[in-house]
């Protein structure tokens, strides 16, 4: 692993247009601000191995399990598709509808 | 298209049903189509099935039926992520563990999935808050499982 020092405000690139910014450091807290491109997906390790585990669970789920449950659970009014939760958007002016 | 699937034989699949996921799920990055099946008749349940391998298929639900405050954080970048123009176009799943022990359910609400209905492309969303849990139980009421009875113990 390659391991830099860093002050605040002090910023590292990777590649051309990756940046990651020391943004504030208090204690044994660090703040970390990253500019990176669309694709490239950005997440705090924990959650994203948290999310990972639960997938590789959920890809053997037990259908019998399952069809033993599913009376207990009623369809909300006319199914998934139309009633999706309304997202809160994370910039104004994407104000869901009601 | 015909699909070999494990859990439900060969499946015939109108190519324009079938979801791209640009960054497959993760953990299952290389694996990039799936299309949905309904489980049984009546109940909310839905299969994400993989088109390749047919091995691969998770149980998803719409959040709503058991969660009716849950809301999803949706950035731009999301939406643009799945070429949706308007939050109100988007299908939210999610993703649920289903043990052997059905009342141990439970739905990952931290790793919701968007959809694109129209344009038929998804993606899977990484909640930043610690609202919501990847662990959350569907039902936490066990005696209400237990009403179901005759199954299981």
């Amino acid at each position: 692993m390659l391991v830099l020092s860093r002050q605040k405000n002090e910023a590292i690139m990777i590649g051309d247009d990756i940046e990651i910014t020391v943004v504030d450091v208090r204690g044994d807290k660090v703040r970390i601000g990253i500019v990176a491109p669309r694709h490239v997906t950005v997440h705090r390790k924990e959650i994203y191995l948290a999310i990972k585990e639960e997938n590789i669970r959920a890809a053997a789920a037990d259908a019998e399990s399952l069809s033993q449950i599913e009376d207990l659970l009623k369809p909300s009014a006319g199914g998934p598709a139309a009633e999706p939760p309304r997202p809160e958007p994370g910039k104004p002016g994407e104000k869901p509808a009601k | 298209m015909k699909v070999a699937t494990t859990r439900f034989g060969e499946v015939s699949i109108p190519d324009e049903e079938i979801y791209q996921f640009p960054d497959g799920l993760l953990g299952f990055a290389s694996v990039k189509q799936y299309f949905i099946l309904k489980h049984g008749g009546k109940g909310p349940f839905l299969w994400l099935q993989a088109v390749e391998p047919g091995s691969l298929a998770f149980v998803v639900t719409d959040p709503l039926v058991f969660k009716p405050d849950y809301r999803v954080k949706v950035t731009q970048e999301d939406l643009d992520s799945v070429r949706l123009e308007r939050l109100e176009d988007a299908m939210v799943f999610v993703i649920l563990v289903v043990p052997k022990d059905p009342r141990l359910i439970t739905a990952n609400l931290q790793g919701p999935l968007l959809f694109n209905p129209k344009k038929r492309i998804a993606r899977q969303l990484v909640l930043q808050g610690e609202e919501y849990t990847t662990r959350y139980r569907v039902f936490p009421d066990t005696s209400a499982a237990g009403s179901v009875s005759g199954h299981g113990k």
